[in-house]
């Protein structure tokens, strides 16, 4: 495999929206939006795969979205919290008033729309200090609240390398060090797991001389860079399958190679098993990266993809809760 | 039990793990827990197990306003269920002011679940089932396993919540309108919006693949793979944790609780698992009853005791753990540590 170089593939991001996210958008809706359109600033949570068999997703709560108005008082001193489970991400919710209004929403400009600003961090350097935008979503929806019923969709928008990325080599992390390596490794990721836990990408700065291996923010890329023998770029990926990075590496390879112009970029996909690093799962990949010049033309965007799918499809996904809030319902079933 | 005490104690010494001698011998002598220990046991499962995450409360005055509503309309029965002091009917808020803001309760997320606890009760059988743990009182609580009843799982019967299909193979009776209605049927076919307008996404770099199936390389059957998001609260009636489930089929869409059965020992199943209100999350959830919650883990400290063992009230979330996977044997939720259960293990 390592010789063989081929077209660099991740596996989508996904969602999940449990019941209290619809219940406060419903509320919200009725209370304080009315049939104002304006975008809403959401938050989505992720963390990194956990078990060798399943992929993690980012997860809306109902803390996903903003406290109502009677709250907005309080409103700066609200922050989201996190904890390693979940790290926050920031999204963007565009609900419409009709269901027609949501089907003719122009996607591929939201799309479009939420890219440039993850573009716009890359370059302004934001991206490097807090690195959650680099996993940037959006949500459109149409909740009917007659019918409580909800049509939604999500767009993770990736960035797209032109031309693509390069695999050189993906092998399970475990097979890549050794054993002192690994436990150094493993410390530090069980470290950075516990301290600054919520930065989703990170730089890990190996010493493989004195087998010591440090995780840092991406911000200090290039003391890393100047200090040791050997910089990965590590990310939480959310993906469990043994032959593909997930969704996140996408963002922040065009970040490592057009900020830093990282040409072979060596990643460690981070994941987890029972809530403590797993390097067999962990995968340490390595792609070449070689962007076009028009990269590096300041009024560049590059093109955007990330349209969740339902079961293979490009269709929207719909929820009912009726069964817990139609009234009439609760009161037969509680009768 | 002086509860501004308790309320005190636990608001104040949530890290310090202070165990006052009176409450040390309630969770010996009856398997209960006080809600100081709760947070004790519940900071020791964080730390060791770190899926495990304590919840605060994500409620605020919007939401009471629902359950206000909820409370009218079925507030009644719930009461009726569950006993009084359980469902505090009219009470505004989800929060429980006697439970520390920042420690609610406890969840674990994205937890799979990849086989139905009826399969794996069949297969069990076939092996001779055993008795799980004792239970001299015979009331069902962790008998021997019995015939499964319903274990018909058909997974092509399962219900599409997109569709909202309603499943004709449906066995469940016990809230005849669930799945009922005529006006799902104006709800159209989520196939009919397979917008042909502007979505025009090709990229090579994106991974095409039906991978949201579990794949097992040496097994022919492609599972598919639920998860659950489990949660443990305290009940306070009861003195003792409980445990909820909440559902979602292999395209990550809310499963009715209805279907969660199916990944609840068969035994268990409508006896000791109910459908209730969530104390802190939205809709109606699974749960394992805890009416005799107190009495099993009394059962199990005995065990550990007559083997030598001290039992430490910061690891009765683990023991209760083990004990919670004989009725819900499928979901790998984390509760793992080097104890030794004597004889009672397997």
């Amino acid at each position: 495999m390592a010789e063989e170089e081929h077209k660099l593939q991740f596996a989508p991001f996904h969602s999940l929206a449990d019941e209290g996210f619809w219940r406060r958008l419903c509320s919200l809706k009725l209370d304080t939006l009315g049939i104002d359109q304006s975008p809403i600033p959401i938050t989505g949570f992720y963390a990194p795969c956990s078990h060798a068999q399943v992929s993690n997703h980012l997860t809306l709560l109902s803390e996903s979205l903003p406290p109502e108005c009677d709250e907005q008082s309080s409103l700066a001193s609200t922050v989201i919290r996190g904890n390693r489970n979940r790290c926050p991400v920031p999204g963007i919710l565009y609900n419409t008033n009709t269901l027609e209004s949501f089907h003719t929403l122009d996607k591929q400009s939201l799309l479009k729309a939420e890219a440039k600003k993850i573009w716009d961090d890359i370059q302004s350097g934001k991206a490097e200090e807090e690195s959650a935008v680099l996993s940037r979503f959006l949500l459109i929806s149409f909740a009917d609240l007659k019918k409580w019923t909800f049509h939604y969709w999500f767009a993770f928008p990736a960035l797209v390398l032109d031309p693509p990325a390069k695999l050189t080599d993906l092998r399970p992390a475990s097979q890549c060090f050794s054993l002192e390596e690994a436990e150094s490794l493993k410390a530090a990721c069980n470290e950075w797991r516990k301290s600054t836990g919520l930065l989703g990408c990170f730089c890990i700065a190996l010493v493989l001389f004195i087998i010591l291996a440090t995780i840092r923010p991406l911000r200090d890329w290039e003391d890393c860079q100047s200090a040791c023998q050997k910089v990965l770029f590590g990310f939480y990926d959310p993906c469990h399958l043994p032959n593909h990075p997930g969704w996140p590496l996408r963002n922040f390879l065009a970040l490592i190679s057009s900020r830093w112009k990282v040409e072979k970029i060596s990643f460690l996909c981070y994941r987890e098993e029972r809530g403590f690093p797993n390097l067999d799962i962990s995968l340490l990949g390595e792609a070449l990266v070689s962007v076009s010049q028009a990269w590096d033309d300041p009024q560049f965007i590059p093109n955007a993809v990330g349209w969740e799918l339902n079961k293979g499809k490009k269709v929207s996904r719909c929820i009912t809760l009726a069964n817990s809030m139609d009234p009439t319902r609760l009161a037969i079933s509680a009768a | 039990m002086v509860l501004s005490q308790k309320l005190h104690e636990a608001f104040k010494g949530t890290v310090e793990r202070i165990t006052g001698p009176r409450t040390v011998s309630a969770f010996k002598e009856k398997g209960v827990l006080s809600i100081t220990e709760f947070i004790i046991a519940g900071d020791n499962l964080v730390s060791k197990c770190p899926t495990w995450s304590w919840s605060t409360c994500g409620s605020n005055s919007t939401e009471n306003e629902i359950v206000t509503t909820m409370d009218l309309l079925a507030g009644r029965d719930l009461v009726s269920i569950v006993g009084n002091s359980k469902w505090e009917s009219g009470e505004p808020s989800k929060r429980k002011s006697y439970l520390p803001l920042e420690k609610q309760y406890l969840i674990t997320r994205n937890v799979p679940c990849l086989r139905r606890a009826a399969s794996v009760e069949e297969e069990y059988e076939a092996a001779g089932g055993e008795v799980l743990l004792d239970n001299e009182d015979n009331d069902g609580w962790l008998a021997t396993h019995g015939k499964p009843k319903e274990t018909k799982l058909d997974e092509e019967n399962l219900p599409n919540m997109e569709t909202l299909d309603i499943n004709k193979n449906n066995t469940i009776k016990s809230i005849p309108s669930y799945f009922g209605g005529e006006e799902e049927e104006d709800i159209p076919d989520i196939g009919d919006y397979n917008d042909p307008d502007n979505l025009v996404e090709t990229d090579a770099a994106t991974l095409q693949s039906t991978y949201l199936v579990a794949h097992e390389p040496d097994d022919d059957n492609i599972l598919k793979t639920r998860t659950y998001d489990v949660s443990i609260t305290y009940d306070k009636y009861y003195q003792t944790p409980r445990v909820w489930l909440t559902g979602y089929d292999e395209s990550r869409m809310l499963l009715q609780p209805e279907l969660v059965l199916e990944d609840v020992s068969q035994d268990h199943a409508r006896k000791t698992v109910t459908i209730e209100d969530h104390p802190h999350l939205y809709g109606k959830h699974a749960s394992v009853h805890p009416c005799r919650h107190g009495a099993v883990m009394k059962k199990i400290i005995d065990v550990l005791m007559s083997h030598g063992v001290e039992p430490q009230v910061d690891k009765y979330l683990f023991l209760f753990l083990k004990f919670m996977a004989s009725v819900i044997p499928t979901i790998e939720y984390d509760y793992t540590m080097d104890f030794d259960l004597g004889s009672s293990s397997h």
